[in-house]
Protein backbone atom coordinates (compact mmCIF):
# COMPACT_ATOMS: atom_id res chain seq x y z
CA UNK A 1 0.00 0.00 0.00
CA UNK A 2 1.34 3.30 -1.12
CA UNK A 3 2.06 5.71 2.19
CA UNK A 4 0.48 9.35 2.09
CA UNK A 5 2.71 12.16 2.09
CA UNK A 6 2.79 12.85 5.77
CA UNK A 7 3.06 9.48 6.84
CA UNK A 8 6.40 9.70 4.58
CA UNK A 9 7.27 13.32 6.25
CA UNK A 10 6.63 11.28 9.81
CA UNK A 11 9.14 8.68 8.67
CA UNK A 12 11.91 11.66 7.52
CA UNK A 13 11.22 13.58 10.60
CA UNK A 14 12.32 9.85 12.26
CA UNK A 15 15.65 9.88 10.34
CA UNK A 16 14.61 7.27 7.49
CA UNK A 17 16.63 8.95 4.34
CA UNK A 18 14.47 6.61 1.84
CA UNK A 19 11.37 7.94 3.04
CA UNK A 20 13.00 11.25 1.73
CA UNK A 21 13.75 9.77 -1.23
CA UNK A 22 9.66 8.65 -1.91
CA UNK A 23 9.04 12.22 -1.81
CA UNK A 24 11.43 13.43 -4.07
CA UNK A 25 10.34 10.71 -6.52
CA UNK A 26 6.67 12.21 -6.40
CA UNK A 27 7.71 15.56 -6.55
CA UNK A 28 10.63 16.27 -8.14
CA UNK A 29 9.67 16.72 -11.78
CA UNK A 30 6.54 18.80 -10.58
CA UNK A 31 8.80 21.15 -8.47
CA UNK A 32 11.84 21.56 -11.54
CA UNK A 33 9.16 22.50 -13.44
CA UNK A 34 7.71 25.20 -11.50
CA UNK A 35 11.39 26.27 -11.07
CA UNK A 36 12.21 26.25 -14.32
CA UNK A 37 8.78 28.27 -15.40
CA UNK A 38 10.24 30.69 -13.12
CA UNK A 39 13.65 30.76 -14.01
CA UNK A 40 13.36 30.55 -17.73
CA UNK A 41 16.70 28.80 -17.54
CA UNK A 42 17.46 24.79 -17.14
CA UNK A 43 21.37 25.10 -15.34
CA UNK A 44 19.58 27.42 -13.42
CA UNK A 45 16.30 25.37 -12.77
CA UNK A 46 17.97 22.65 -11.69
CA UNK A 47 20.42 23.91 -9.27
CA UNK A 48 17.13 25.48 -7.41
CA UNK A 49 15.43 22.41 -7.70
CA UNK A 50 17.83 20.51 -5.97
CA UNK A 51 18.81 23.30 -3.23
CA UNK A 52 15.02 23.56 -2.43
CA UNK A 53 15.05 19.44 -1.62
CA UNK A 54 18.14 20.28 0.52
CA UNK A 55 16.45 22.89 2.37
CA UNK A 56 13.26 20.46 2.49
CA UNK A 57 15.33 17.83 4.47
CA UNK A 58 16.99 20.32 6.55
CA UNK A 59 13.75 22.24 7.70
CA UNK A 60 11.55 18.67 7.97
CA UNK A 61 11.45 18.13 11.51
CA UNK A 62 9.71 21.60 12.05
CA UNK A 63 7.00 20.69 9.42
CA UNK A 64 3.98 19.86 11.80
CA UNK A 65 1.73 18.96 8.45
CA UNK A 66 -0.06 22.25 8.88
CA UNK A 67 -0.69 22.40 5.33
CA UNK A 68 -0.34 19.86 2.24
CA UNK A 69 3.52 18.79 1.99
CA UNK A 70 3.05 20.04 -1.72
CA UNK A 71 1.92 23.57 -0.36
CA UNK A 72 4.90 23.74 1.88
CA UNK A 73 7.64 22.05 -0.59
CA UNK A 74 6.26 24.39 -3.60
CA UNK A 75 6.71 27.32 -1.13
CA UNK A 76 10.41 26.57 -0.73
CA UNK A 77 11.13 26.09 -4.33
CA UNK A 78 8.86 29.19 -5.52
CA UNK A 79 10.99 31.56 -2.43
CA UNK A 80 14.08 30.25 -3.54
CA UNK A 81 13.75 30.84 -7.29
CA UNK A 82 12.61 34.25 -6.88
CA UNK A 83 15.34 34.91 -4.82
CA UNK A 84 17.45 33.54 -6.88
CA UNK A 85 16.27 35.14 -10.09
CA UNK A 86 16.17 38.55 -8.34
CA UNK A 87 20.10 37.82 -7.98
CA UNK A 88 20.98 36.68 -11.21
CA UNK A 89 19.45 38.94 -13.75
CA UNK A 90 20.08 37.05 -16.31
CA UNK A 91 19.45 38.97 -20.18
CA UNK A 92 16.69 37.43 -21.95
CA UNK A 93 18.77 36.74 -24.95
CA UNK A 94 21.11 33.97 -22.42
CA UNK A 95 17.08 32.41 -22.20
CA UNK A 96 16.13 32.65 -25.63
CA UNK A 97 19.87 30.35 -26.60
CA UNK A 98 19.27 28.14 -23.92
CA UNK A 99 15.91 27.21 -25.59
CA UNK A 100 17.59 27.29 -29.40
CA UNK A 101 19.78 24.60 -28.23
CA UNK A 102 16.88 22.09 -26.36
CA UNK A 103 15.10 22.89 -29.71
CA UNK A 104 18.21 22.14 -31.67
CA UNK A 105 19.28 19.22 -29.60
CA UNK A 106 15.35 17.69 -30.15
CA UNK A 107 15.48 18.02 -33.78
CA UNK A 108 18.48 16.10 -34.03
CA UNK A 109 16.80 13.04 -31.97
CA UNK A 110 14.24 13.06 -34.54
CA UNK A 111 11.77 14.29 -32.22
CA UNK A 112 9.82 17.70 -32.79
CA UNK A 113 9.58 19.49 -29.38
CA UNK A 114 6.41 21.36 -30.48
CA UNK A 115 4.06 19.16 -31.97
CA UNK A 116 1.52 19.91 -30.00
CA UNK A 117 1.80 23.85 -30.89
CA UNK A 118 2.29 23.02 -34.18
CA UNK A 119 5.46 25.55 -34.10
CA UNK A 120 8.96 26.01 -33.16
CA UNK A 121 8.30 29.68 -32.82
CA UNK A 122 5.28 30.02 -30.63
CA UNK A 123 7.67 28.00 -28.57
CA UNK A 124 10.31 30.91 -28.98
CA UNK A 125 7.67 33.64 -28.59
CA UNK A 126 6.81 32.36 -25.30
CA UNK A 127 10.04 31.90 -23.72
CA UNK A 128 10.86 35.59 -24.73
CA UNK A 129 7.28 36.68 -23.45
CA UNK A 130 7.73 34.92 -20.28
CA UNK A 131 11.24 37.05 -20.09
CA UNK A 132 9.51 40.22 -19.51
CA UNK A 133 7.19 39.36 -16.41
CA UNK A 134 8.16 39.30 -13.03
CA UNK A 135 9.20 36.60 -11.28
CA UNK A 136 6.03 37.13 -9.01
CA UNK A 137 3.64 36.78 -11.98
CA UNK A 138 5.68 33.62 -13.53
CA UNK A 139 5.49 31.90 -10.43
CA UNK A 140 1.76 32.38 -10.21
CA UNK A 141 0.60 31.85 -13.99
CA UNK A 142 3.09 28.41 -14.25
CA UNK A 143 1.14 27.07 -10.81
CA UNK A 144 -1.68 27.32 -11.97
CA UNK A 145 -1.11 26.85 -16.12
CA UNK A 146 0.70 23.34 -15.30
CA UNK A 147 0.36 22.53 -13.06
CA UNK A 148 -3.32 23.25 -12.41
CA UNK A 149 -2.97 24.70 -8.32
CA UNK A 150 -6.38 26.45 -7.42
CA UNK A 151 -6.58 29.95 -6.22
CA UNK A 152 -6.96 29.00 -2.58
CA UNK A 153 -3.18 26.36 -3.01
CA UNK A 154 -1.56 29.16 -4.64
CA UNK A 155 -2.67 32.50 -2.26
CA UNK A 156 -0.73 30.04 0.86
CA UNK A 157 2.07 28.87 -1.22
CA UNK A 158 3.21 32.76 -2.16
CA UNK A 159 1.68 34.16 1.47
CA UNK A 160 -0.87 36.46 -0.41
CA UNK A 161 -4.91 36.63 -0.64
CA UNK A 162 -6.91 35.11 -3.48
CA UNK A 163 -7.59 38.64 -5.44
CA UNK A 164 -3.83 39.02 -5.39
CA UNK A 165 -3.02 35.79 -7.36
CA UNK A 166 -6.54 36.58 -9.67
CA UNK A 167 -5.21 39.78 -10.70
CA UNK A 168 -1.81 38.53 -10.96
CA UNK A 169 -2.59 35.99 -13.23
CA UNK A 170 -4.92 38.04 -14.97
CA UNK A 171 -2.10 40.48 -15.63
CA UNK A 172 0.14 37.89 -16.64
CA UNK A 173 -2.46 35.95 -19.02
CA UNK A 174 -2.78 39.44 -20.60
CA UNK A 175 0.69 40.16 -21.50
CA UNK A 176 1.57 36.80 -22.50
CA UNK A 177 -1.73 37.36 -24.81
CA UNK A 178 -0.03 40.77 -26.13
CA UNK A 179 3.32 39.51 -26.98
CA UNK A 180 1.98 35.71 -28.57
CA UNK A 181 -1.71 37.36 -30.16
CA UNK A 182 -0.91 36.38 -34.17
CA UNK A 183 0.06 32.65 -33.02
CA UNK A 184 -2.79 32.24 -30.53
CA UNK B 1 -31.15 34.31 -16.70
CA UNK B 2 -28.94 34.60 -19.48
CA UNK B 3 -24.92 36.47 -19.06
CA UNK B 4 -23.99 39.40 -21.47
CA UNK B 5 -20.39 39.46 -23.17
CA UNK B 6 -18.61 41.42 -20.52
CA UNK B 7 -20.03 39.26 -17.47
CA UNK B 8 -18.72 37.06 -19.40
CA UNK B 9 -15.26 38.07 -20.16
CA UNK B 10 -15.11 39.34 -16.25
CA UNK B 11 -15.61 35.49 -15.19
CA UNK B 12 -13.94 33.87 -17.96
CA UNK B 13 -10.44 32.86 -16.66
CA UNK B 14 -12.07 31.97 -12.94
CA UNK B 15 -14.45 29.57 -15.34
CA UNK B 16 -11.25 28.35 -16.91
CA UNK B 17 -9.73 27.57 -13.72
CA UNK B 18 -12.88 25.81 -12.06
CA UNK B 19 -13.18 28.30 -9.78
CA UNK B 20 -16.47 29.48 -10.12
CA UNK B 21 -19.47 28.16 -7.96
CA UNK B 22 -21.67 25.34 -9.98
CA UNK B 23 -24.78 27.74 -11.29
CA UNK B 24 -22.25 30.39 -12.02
CA UNK B 25 -20.25 28.09 -14.41
CA UNK B 26 -22.90 26.56 -16.18
CA UNK B 27 -24.56 30.17 -16.99
CA UNK B 28 -20.90 31.22 -18.44
CA UNK B 29 -20.70 27.32 -20.33
CA UNK B 30 -23.97 27.78 -21.89
CA UNK B 31 -23.21 31.51 -23.28
CA UNK B 32 -19.98 30.17 -24.06
CA UNK B 33 -22.03 28.01 -26.62
CA UNK B 34 -24.15 30.53 -28.09
CA UNK B 35 -21.13 33.27 -28.62
CA UNK B 36 -19.42 33.12 -31.12
CA UNK B 37 -16.71 36.16 -29.73
CA UNK B 38 -16.70 34.92 -26.40
CA UNK B 39 -15.72 31.13 -27.40
CA UNK B 40 -13.03 32.76 -29.24
CA UNK B 41 -11.63 34.60 -26.33
CA UNK B 42 -11.90 30.94 -24.60
CA UNK B 43 -10.22 29.03 -27.50
CA UNK B 44 -7.32 31.52 -27.20
CA UNK B 45 -6.99 31.29 -23.23
CA UNK B 46 -6.51 27.58 -23.68
CA UNK B 47 -4.14 27.57 -26.48
CA UNK B 48 -1.81 29.71 -24.43
CA UNK B 49 -1.77 27.95 -21.57
CA UNK B 50 -1.14 24.70 -23.61
CA UNK B 51 1.28 26.50 -25.12
CA UNK B 52 3.25 27.38 -21.47
CA UNK B 53 3.02 23.73 -20.20
CA UNK B 54 3.74 22.26 -23.44
CA UNK B 55 6.81 24.14 -23.71
CA UNK B 56 7.88 23.48 -20.09
CA UNK B 57 6.97 19.98 -20.69
CA UNK B 58 9.37 19.82 -23.77
CA UNK B 59 12.41 21.15 -21.69
CA UNK B 60 11.74 19.64 -18.47
CA UNK B 61 11.78 16.12 -20.25
CA UNK B 62 15.17 15.13 -20.11
CA UNK B 63 15.45 15.28 -16.68
CA UNK B 64 16.05 11.77 -14.85
CA UNK B 65 15.68 10.78 -11.55
CA UNK B 66 18.99 9.32 -11.05
CA UNK B 67 21.38 12.08 -11.26
CA UNK B 68 18.38 14.56 -9.53
CA UNK B 69 18.93 12.63 -6.49
CA UNK B 70 22.46 11.23 -6.73
CA UNK B 71 23.10 15.15 -6.54
CA UNK B 72 20.62 15.97 -3.53
CA UNK B 73 21.85 12.82 -1.66
CA UNK B 74 25.17 13.82 -2.11
CA UNK B 75 24.58 17.59 -0.89
CA UNK B 76 22.44 15.54 2.39
CA UNK B 77 25.18 13.40 3.31
CA UNK B 78 27.96 16.11 2.92
CA UNK B 79 29.33 18.15 6.03
CA UNK B 80 30.21 21.54 4.98
CA UNK B 81 33.23 23.00 6.98
CA UNK B 82 31.83 26.01 9.10
CA UNK B 83 33.41 28.35 6.61
CA UNK B 84 31.79 27.49 3.74
CA UNK B 85 28.66 27.48 5.69
CA UNK B 86 29.40 30.89 6.70
CA UNK B 87 30.01 32.30 3.40
CA UNK B 88 26.72 30.43 2.03
CA UNK B 89 24.38 32.06 4.90
CA UNK B 90 26.27 35.17 4.25
CA UNK B 91 25.49 35.45 0.56
CA UNK B 92 21.99 33.66 1.46
CA UNK B 93 21.76 37.12 3.86
CA UNK B 94 23.67 39.90 2.24
CA UNK B 95 22.16 41.10 -1.06
CA UNK B 96 21.06 44.13 -1.35
CA UNK B 97 17.25 42.85 -1.64
CA UNK B 98 17.35 41.73 2.22
CA UNK B 99 19.93 44.81 3.44
CA UNK B 100 16.95 46.67 3.23
CA UNK B 101 16.61 46.39 7.07
CA UNK B 102 20.32 46.21 7.70
CA UNK B 103 20.69 50.22 7.90
CA UNK B 104 17.71 50.90 10.39
CA UNK B 105 19.09 48.03 12.42
CA UNK B 106 23.07 49.59 12.49
CA UNK B 107 21.50 53.02 13.28
CA UNK B 108 19.29 51.59 16.23
CA UNK B 109 22.21 49.77 17.60
CA UNK B 110 24.51 52.52 17.44
CA UNK B 111 22.15 54.78 19.01
CA UNK B 112 21.21 51.95 21.75
CA UNK B 113 25.48 52.24 22.43
CA UNK B 114 25.71 55.43 22.63
CA UNK B 115 22.39 55.74 25.26
CA UNK B 116 23.93 53.13 27.62
CA UNK B 117 26.56 55.44 28.10
CA UNK B 118 24.61 57.93 28.89
CA UNK B 119 22.18 55.65 31.14
CA UNK B 120 24.49 53.21 32.79
CA UNK B 121 26.91 54.40 35.24
CA UNK B 122 30.32 52.31 33.87
CA UNK B 123 29.01 51.67 30.42
CA UNK B 124 31.76 52.13 28.25
CA UNK B 125 33.20 51.04 24.45
CA UNK B 126 36.54 50.99 26.27
CA UNK B 127 38.81 52.46 28.80
CA UNK B 128 38.98 55.78 28.73
CA UNK B 129 36.19 56.46 26.47
CA UNK B 130 33.97 58.35 29.42
CA UNK B 131 37.18 60.45 30.41
CA UNK B 132 36.81 63.61 28.46
CA UNK B 133 39.62 65.52 28.76
CA UNK B 134 39.70 69.41 27.17
CA UNK B 135 42.83 71.77 26.26
CA UNK B 136 41.42 75.08 26.33
CA UNK B 137 44.37 77.93 25.18
CA UNK B 138 43.96 81.46 25.81
CA UNK B 139 46.28 84.24 24.09
CA UNK B 140 46.15 88.01 25.58
CA UNK B 141 48.99 90.64 25.74
CA UNK B 142 52.06 87.75 24.58
CA UNK B 143 51.06 85.49 27.68
CA UNK B 144 49.28 82.28 26.71
CA UNK B 145 47.84 80.30 29.01
CA UNK B 146 46.55 76.37 27.99
CA UNK B 147 44.38 74.74 30.27
CA UNK B 148 44.11 70.96 30.41
CA UNK B 149 41.31 69.55 32.08
CA UNK B 150 40.62 65.71 32.95
CA UNK B 151 37.59 64.84 34.19
CA UNK B 152 37.65 61.06 35.38
CA UNK B 153 40.85 62.13 37.84
CA UNK B 154 39.62 65.33 38.15
CA UNK B 155 42.96 66.67 37.51
CA UNK B 156 44.21 70.44 36.16
CA UNK B 157 46.61 71.45 34.75
CA UNK B 158 47.33 75.17 33.89
CA UNK B 159 50.35 76.04 31.47
CA UNK B 160 51.33 80.12 30.96
CA UNK B 161 54.51 80.58 28.57
CA UNK B 162 55.63 83.42 26.03
CA UNK B 163 55.66 83.12 22.78
CA UNK B 164 59.25 83.58 21.36
CA UNK B 165 58.71 85.65 18.98
CA UNK B 166 61.65 85.14 16.10
CA UNK B 167 61.17 81.57 16.16
CA UNK B 168 57.79 81.30 16.20
CA UNK B 169 57.66 83.83 12.77
CA UNK B 170 59.91 81.04 11.21
CA UNK B 171 57.89 78.17 13.15
CA UNK B 172 54.75 79.90 11.75
CA UNK B 173 56.26 79.58 7.72
CA UNK B 174 56.31 76.21 7.83
CA UNK B 175 53.51 75.01 10.26
CA UNK B 176 51.24 78.07 10.80
CA UNK B 177 49.85 77.48 14.38
CA UNK B 178 52.18 74.97 15.77
CA UNK B 179 52.87 76.47 19.30
CA UNK B 180 55.36 74.95 21.82
CA UNK B 181 54.41 74.29 25.19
Amino acid sequence: MELSDWELVQKCQAGEIAAFQELVVRYYHKVFLVVLGVLNHQEDALEVAQETFLRAYKKIKGFRGGSAFYTWLYRIAVNLSIDFQRRQKRSPMEFRETLDDVIDEREESGRDPFCSLQSKEIGKKLVAAIDDLTPDHRAVIVMRAVEGLSYKDISRILGCSEGTVMSRLHYARKKLQEKLGPFL
Amino acid sequence: MKMHCEEVQRSLEAWLDRELNQSEAERVGSHLLECPLCSEDRRQLEHLQDALRNSLEVRASGLAFEPFWSEVRRRILEQKPWHVQFLDWVRFTLYPARLTWAIPVVIVFLLLILSLEQLVPGWGLGPGTSNLAAVESIDGHGLNVAVFRESKTKTTVIWIFQNQEGEDEAADESAPGDNTF
